[in-house]
């Protein structure tokens, strides 16, 4: 398929699914209350789906591949996950993983 | 004299020192949002948000070049599909050539959370007409759903809150636009050592910090990210929506043995 034409392919169609997901009960179903099942199922999404593009994004080269050393990704998205659980800031999270990142960085590159 | 009545006068809403500001080109609607102290608030309470975003726009920006977007295809997936997390799956996905029924699915799958959303915020938005709700929903956000439950629930009314939500929301869908532009153009000049696609990954733990809380949403995240790497072999990047499902599965088996245990 051209490129061109699959990526607006993705964008209208993903935008238009991501809006119908937004507007859904809005809308739609504004008169009747959300299905328990379907509500339990998707109070997990977020942490379920997130989590999944997280750890791919941290772990080094091919996630398979167990590092014999905890990276400066791994301890700094352990710090930033203490920070994000105690203060409920992203500010503070993002500014607590960048900060964490770049001081295990020079210190490994220190150590060699 | 005339100085005079013109002072005695008492000066209408109409003709308050803020409208001279108001550029006389757009719509009265427009100009009418655009004067109420909800909407500017809701703009101003947004700004923190928008800092946070800076980074996490600008590697989307980036992403999408690595996916081989013109810049109208870059500004068509930050305007359009308005969603950090789609927008990075869609150009990695796109990046490793997958098929195009994969990178809706998983995309789709990444925005079921919405629909919570949009549960969560339906019974504040109900009274509103259904043009206000369809604004709304377009702009129902991670970050702008917390900020409008936060400002119904402090007792906003409807007409208040939605414009207070309006105001949030396109201060962060004006931030996205600028932050995606931003890094589609300049985001490789930012040296490779700062690691600035790290800012990803924070900023997606800030969001789901808040509900390492119980044993089926740590199951969740658990058995997610145990399955994500698992399952690496599979092709077309297909290991993100079999752990996202997993991780959905878990929470969800857990939280129903937990209801049952407790009922005995």
């Amino acid at each position: 398929m051209d490129p061109t034409l699959k990526l607006w392919l993705v964008i209208f169609v993903v935008g238009a699914l991501n809006f119908l997901s937004r507007l859904s009960f809005i809308a739609f179903f504004a008169r009747r209350s959300i299905p328990p099942m379907l509500a339990l199922a998707l109070r997990y999404v977020p942490v379920a789906m997130l989590t999944a593009l997280i750890v791919p994004m941290v772990l080094p080269g091919p996630p398979t591949v167990v590092p014999d050393l905890p990276t400066p990704k791994i301890l700094a998205t352990l710090v930033a996950g203490v920070v994000a659980w105690l203060t409920h800031s992203s500010l503070k999270t993002l500014t607590a993983g960048m900060v964490a990142l770049w001081a295990l960085q020079a210190l490994y590159a220190a150590i060699g | 004299m005339e100085i005079r009545t013109a002072r005695d006068r008492a000066p209408s809403a109409l003709e308050s020192g803020r409208q001279e500001r108001v550029p006389r080109v757009l719509p009265f609607f427009v100009r009418k949002i655009y004067r109420s102290k909800d909407f500017r608030e809701g703009f101003a309470d947004m700004l923190p948000a928008c800092v946070g975003l800076v980074p996490f726009g600008l590697v989307c920006g980036v992403g999408a070049v690595a996916a081989g977007a013109s810049i109208w295809g870059a500004l068509g997936m930050s305007a359009i599909i308005f969603s950090g997390a789609a927008q990075i799956i869609a150009a990695q996905l796109l990046a490793a050539g997958a098929p195009i029924a994969v990178i809706i699915l998983t995309c789709v799958v990444a925005g079921l959370r919405f629909l919570m959303y949009s549960a969560a915020i339906a019974p504040y938005l109900r009274p509103l007409p259904p043009r206000w709700q369809r604004a709304l929903a377009f702009l129902l956000t991670d970050q702008a759903f917390a900020a409008a439950i936060r400002r119904f629930d402090a007792g906003a009314n409807p007409r208040a809150g939605g414009l207070h939500f309006l105001g949030a929301g396109f201060a962060l869908w004006l931030c996205w636009q600028i932050t995606n532009v931003v890094g589609y153009f300049a985001g490789n000049l930012v040296p490779a050592s700062w690691s600035m696609e790290f800012a990803v990954p924070l900023c997606f733990i800030a969001l789901i910090a808040p509900h390492f809380k119980s044993a089926p949403q740590v199951g969740a995240g658990v058995l997610a990210g145990v399955a994500v790497v698992a399952l690496d072999g599979l092709p077309m990047r297909l290991n993100l929506i079999a752990a996202g499902v997993v991780g959905i599965l878990a929470g969800t088996a857990i939280d129903l043995a937990q209801a049952r245990w407790t009922r005995r």
